[in-house]
């Protein structure tokens, strides 16, 4: 927070700011003494720097960062403020920044060529939208984003709630994994056809808050809330807090109904994040280990949390755990117009296509998504890797794969045909998970990005309240920039 | 912090020696294998199975960093196999047939490595009909594709 600067307004970017700024704001915003929002003022800067990714002696590891620091500074403002934010561009190639969350007018979206040009070297760009919702959100940019993030261009954006929960300590851990060589240096095979056929760019060294993690200080009896943010680019989370039983109150920064996670697992794809209330329950002077479990065979300690030997308070505190709702458009199930997305391509997945086409070719006329799906099965040719609806798409994407119906409630059946999972995002909306495999989510939870299995098929469902043509894809980055994109308009 | 820093790959190049016994006709003692796959890859599984099938002892070892180690054994991106299986003082990328391997073993010759490059249909361990012949490539100790080793 404390190395941000209020923007110098020049000609050029107050011009940008005037033309950038759409004025519907989807909800009341909060309102200073004299009755105008409040308006908080950031800079951001992406540029090349240094960061000590690894502990000395090793060198630190050259990167690309916001305002020279990884993660970017936490951007933290309160539910109904509006913020401005000049974005001067100290890269050598464009850039934009994506508000991963929040639902920002189509135009501060941060799409390159979609909702705005990119923002060219020696450039700023002034976005300027409202807080709506609280929660945990985050920034990043679109324009070539599997390098521009994987270099370590991200930060944390909370707002926080007009009463925030009752916590002893706030806390944010950014994870990010990096794929270092011996120099520290980050190796430079971004999008390499490997990477984009399986699992996404995996790295080899996971850091919190841009650093290897050293032990986490706790006390017996502290309430933390833990902020989750996933900013790699393709590795997928499963933290187990073992000893501890943290509870989820928050999901891509929207309310849950608290609970544990199904089998004492966070899980977390790319650009997910989670809020947990973690009752640090441990006896003094001990230690606990966080493990990450997702990939079988490559489990590691991710951190230890250390007890101190002073306890804050014999037993965790009684205090409620609830966060209030943000104000989204509940969709109506029964009235909603439903969409077909599938999912195809990549490592095995002409396999999977033909495996998934099969069992339900038994079932019915052959018509609808499955009758689809064996129609592509000749159309799998080509650079494209991954594919929406048979369309493996290239950068920039213009045309509309889909146009919801602006005010009315729609619900995506989605088919994950692939032999890998997919964290699909869809800008500018939450949208509720309804059902995973024909069976009703427990939470029917809220979120911007979900995490799909291989296999399997999820609906979504949501108010197509804000206009404008938005991004939906796989925020494995490599698996978005080979294919796996498109565009949704709501209109 | 040691363990959040998994494995800057060191690549263990297995010897020969562990034995099995098979019912299948085969030339030499039981070969062990080291098997490097993509954690959530279905067919590298597959073709561990076949290699057993067929004598081999095959250690699986899931790892994030296949496509770099396959760099270092001289597999540049455009020719890997989906997995990287070490045999002796040789590299075996991807789902090569089991007797150009054995092939492999009884000529020794001076290569780094063979490789089937993609997942081509129908190859052991995958599914599908084979839709082409299959060109088995030699890499050269030095990391160039010297020539077709095999077709089948």
């Amino acid at each position: 927070m404390s190395n941000f600067l209020a923007p110098t307004l020049t000609r050029r970017n107050l011009l940008a700011g005037m033309a950038g700024t759409v004025a519907t704001t989807l909800l009341p915003v909060r309102h200073g003494l004299a009755g105008a929002p409040v308006v908080r003022d950031f800079a951001l800067r992406p540029a090349p720097g240094r960061s000590p990714l690894l502990p000395a002696p090793r060198d630190p590891t050259p990167v690309w960062s916001y305002n020279d620091a990884v993660p970017g500074p936490e951007i933290r403002v309160r539910q109904g403020e509006r913020l401005r934010i000049a974005v001067e561009n100290g890269l050598d190639e464009g850039t934009t920044v994506h508000w991963h969350g929040v639902r920002t007018p189509n135009a501060m979206d941060g799409v390159p060529d979609l909702t705005q040009p990119p923002i060219a070297p020696g450039e700023t760009f002034l976005y300027e939208f409202d807080a709506v919702d609280a929660g945990t959100f985050w920034y990043h940019p679109h324009q070539r984003s599997f390098e521009q993030l994987g270099r370590g261009l991200y930060g944390p954006l909370i707002v926080e709630e007009a009463e925030p929960l009752r916590v002893d300590r706030d806390v944010t851990w950014v994870l990010d994994d990096w794929r270092l060589g011996e120099d520290a240096a980050i190796a430079d095979d971004f999008g390499s056809r490997s990477d984009m056929m399986h699992a996404g760019r995996i790295g080899n060294v996971v850091t919190i808050n841009g650093r290897v993690a050293d032990d986490v200080a706790v006390r017996r009896g502290e309430r933390i809330r833990l902020r989750l943010i996933n900013a790699a680019n393709a590795r997928i989370f499963a933290l187990d807090f073992t000893d501890h039983a943290p509870l989820v109150v928050a999901l891509d920064g929207q309310p849950v109904t608290p609970h544990r996670p199904a089998s004492g697992r966070v899980v977390l794809g790319p650009a997910m994040r989670a809020d947990l209330v973690l009752d640090c329950t441990g006896p003094v002077g001990s230690r606990a280990t966080v493990v990450d479990r997702f990939y079988d065979g490559l489990e590691y300690d991710l951190v230890e949390l250390a007890y101190g030997a002073e306890p804050l308070r014999d037993a965790a505190p009684e205090w409620p755990v609830a966060l209030p709702a943000n104000p989204l458009a509940e969709p109506d199930i029964a009235a909603a117009t439903r969409h077909e997305v599938l999912f195809t391509g990549g490592m095995m997945g002409r396999m999977v296509m033909e495996e998934m086409a099969g069992r339900a070719g038994g079932d019915g006329p052959g018509g609808g998504m499955m009758g689809r799906m064996r129609s592509m099965m000749g159309m799998m040719h080509g650079d494209g890797i991954w594919l929406i609806n048979g369309v493996a798409a290239k950068g920039p994407v213009l045309e509309p794969m889909l146009t919801l119906k602006r005010g009315r409630s729609h619900v995506l059946a989605m088919t994950n045909a692939t032999a890998w999972p997919h964290p699909i995002h869809l800008h500018g909306h939450s949208f509720r998970v309804v059902s995973r495999n024909g069976e009703p989510t427990p939470y029917r939870e809220w979120q911007d990005t979900v995490l799909m299995a291989p296999r399997e098929i999820v609906e979504i469902a949501l108010v197509a309240d804000n206009p404008g043509d938005w991004m939906f894809h796989c925020h494995i980055l490599e698996h978005q920039m080979s294919g796996m994109m498109g565009v949704i308009r709501v209109a | 912090m040691r363990r959040s820093l998994h494995a800057l790959a060191a690549i263990v190049v297995m010897t020969g020696g562990a034995a099995a016994y098979l019912l299948l006709p085969r030339p030499a003692a039981a070969q062990a294998v080291m098997l490097y796959k993509n954690p959530q890859c279905g067919c590298c599984e597959a073709y561990a199975d076949y290699l057993r099938r067929y004598g081999f002892t095959v250690t699986e070892k899931p790892t994030h960093d296949l496509a770099a180690m396959s760099r270092g054994v001289g597999l540049a991106d455009d020719v890997q196999g989906c997995h990287l299986s070490m045999i002796e003082t040789y590299a075996v990328s991807g789902h090569v047939p089991v007797d150009v391997i054995r092939r492999l073993l009884g000529e020794r010759p001076d290569i780094k490595a063979l490789t089937l490059p993609g997942m081509p249909q129908g190859s052991p361990g995958m599914g599908g009909t084979k839709a082409a012949p299959f060109e088995i490539l030699q890499v050269s100790q030095s990391g160039v594709v010297t020539g077709v080793y095999a077709r089948r």
